[in-house]
């Protein structure tokens, strides 16, 4: 049965439309031993019908090892949205629920490979020489995620030494665990610094510089 | 867990009030009557100032003594005559520049050609002591967002009004014991959801009862009590939060317009914020003089200003150019 009904896949068609350019939706599963991999890629298959410019591959975390390993995948089910080059957008977990949202944005940014972020944020993301990893917990019930989780996915896009990563945290309970995570969104940047709720994109930004400060030297 | 995707999303509609009050049910009552296809979002009839007050016996035309809840349900319903949509949800975030603009609940997406805000003045103010720290440990203000987090675990909600209790109820499904604590001898909410509440087995209701301090280290231990001079600790994993103050309700447009000191919303003489299609009426403006009367006048200048700005009849010249 689709996960996409009518109505919704019309919608997506609509938001879609105008890309800027290809998306590629790489997906990484494991038929077995994983809760929502045979869902999430059903979804993905179900989105790169909807688009000329989306396309769809589907690896296996296990024997495709190499290919997880280049592209950073540490758990599954995963997806990377990569466009002209990889802006290092992952989704760990199915997008589902509010999620889909921010799956639809990531593919419509890193299509046009132009962070909507502002002037400052920009600039000073450009200026950026150190790795910073943003991991954003969310539950697919949770309205406010798709906020933090989007803002995240632009700032990867505006940096290079910068990736982002939706993480859905019923599915990835050991991670939950490790950073505390009790509510959503909560925003954890370099395992060191963290930020509860949809913060506006300055007060993330502040954050990023504190997990900068926090490794220098 | 469910594999429903986009949250149901409605069809445009020309104007989308926030807040059913007397402010913005006067709005649709106007808009809907001029046959502008309208909708009213808002928490429950007794959510607002109005809404929760006893007795009115000062507004114009009604003689006999009537409650808050009252006077609101009939300014809904003679809207609702004229075609208004009313739909009981909490709004969580807004997109004032896209068109149609969108305005995000927790039971779905609204999207409208005019959005009106029209939510009031019983934003909080003060915060319990330990809140703020332990916000995102244990404390949170979203049950449906963080309730998996407190699966076999017990959990308070603090508040009486229609949120709160609704919030407890989805609570149910995960913590294995819900308490309920109301600052006053009564819950504020609907009949129904009172009865509901009260009846649930996984709910003990805590009446006239006052957090004092949220407690824990790292995370949310308990909750210290105070009911009837008695202060005593009681054990929960997590604390949701739905207390009211008197300062306007503003937080769900993060920093999309801005607001002066006190916390109002800015509107020029046509009731319209800094962006196009975008009004404001009622409480959450600080000019406003609070009372019923006033707010549903707010609401019939807007809607005579929304009727010209969506039949582009007459220029709707912004102050802000």
């Amino acid at each position: 049965m689709a996960l996409l009904d009518n109505d919704v896949r019309q919608q997506v068609v609509e938001f879609l439309k105008d890309l800027a350019g290809p998306v590629r939706l790489v997906m990484f599963t494991q038929e077995f031993e994983c809760e929502y991999c045979a869902e999430t890629r059903q979804l993905v298959e179900e989105l790169g019908e909807l688009s000329d410019l989306v396309s769809v591959e589907v690896y296996d975390f296990q024997a495709d090892k190499e290919k997880a390993e280049e592209l950073g995948i540490d758990k599954i089910p995963a997806i990377a949205v990569i466009g002209k080059e990889d802006y290092g957008v992952r989704f760990y977990g199915i997008p589902s629920g509010y999620e889909f949202t921010s799956l639809l944005h990531a593919i419509r940014t890193v299509a046009a490979g132009e962070p909507e972020l502002s002037e400052e944020g920009k600039k000073f993301l450009s200026e950026i020489d150190r790795p910073v990893h943003i991991q954003v917990f969310v539950t697919p019930t949770c309205p406010y995620c798709p906020h933090a989780v989007t803002l995240a996915h632009q700032m990867a896009i505006a940096s290079p030494h910068v990736r982002a990563d939706m993480v859905e945290a019923m599915e990835f309970p050991h991670l939950a665990v490790k950073y505390q995570v009790m509510g959503v969104p909560r925003t954890v940047i370099n395992e060191t610094v963290h930020l509860e709720g949809a913060a506006p994109e300055p007060m993330v930004l502040d954050k990023v510089r504190e997990a900068l400060q926090g490794t220098e030297g | 867990m469910e594999i429903g995707l986009l949250p149901q999303t409605s069809e445009p509609y020309d104007v989308i009030i926030i807040g059913g009050g007397p402010a913005g049910a006067t709005a649709a009552l106007y808009t809907a009557r001029a046959g502008f296809r309208t909708l009213v979002v808002d928490k429950g009839l007794t959510a607002g100032a109005l809404g929760m007050a006893s007795k009115i016996v000062n507004y114009p035309g009604i003689q006999e003594p009537i409650s808050g809840s009252d006077l609101v349900r009939r300014i809904r319903d003679q809207a609702a005559s004229f075609g208004a949509e009313f739909v009981t949800d909490k709004v969580l975030r807004v997109s004032l520049r896209d068109e149609p603009k969108q305005v995000w609940g927790g039971r779905g997406v609204y999207r409208g050609r005019v959005v009106v805000i029209a939510t009031g003045a019983m934003g909080r103010t003060r915060r319990i002591p330990g809140e703020e720290r332990l916000l995102g440990r244990g404390v949170s203000y979203c049950a449906t967002c963080d309730g998996p987090f407190f699966s076999g675990k017990e959990v308070a909600v603090v508040g009486n009004n229609d949120e709160a209790v609704e919030e407890a109820l989805t609570l149910t499904r995960f913590a294995t014991r819900v308490h309920l604590l109301s600052p006053t001898a009564e819950l504020q909410s609907s009949p129904e959801l009172t009865e509901e509440v009260t009846a649930h087995p996984q709910v003990s209701l805590h009446l006239a009862t006052r957090v004092r301090e949220i407690l824990g280290e790292e995370r949310v231990e308990g909750v210290r009590i105070a009911s009837r001079g008695e202060e005593r600790i009681l054990p929960v994993a997590g604390v949701f939060v739905y207390l009211q103050g008197n300062v306007p309700v503003t937080d769900f447009l993060g920093d999309q317009l801005p607001v002066e000191e006190g916390g109002c919303l800015v509107v020029d003489e046509n009731f319209q914020t800094p962006i196009p299609g975008v009004f404001a009426i009622g409480d959450v403006l600080c000019r406003h003089l609070k009372q019923a009367v006033v707010a549903a006048a707010d609401g019939v200048r807007a809607a005579m200003a929304i009727d010209r700005y969506l039949s582009g009849r007459g220029k709707l010249r912004p102050d802000w150019s």
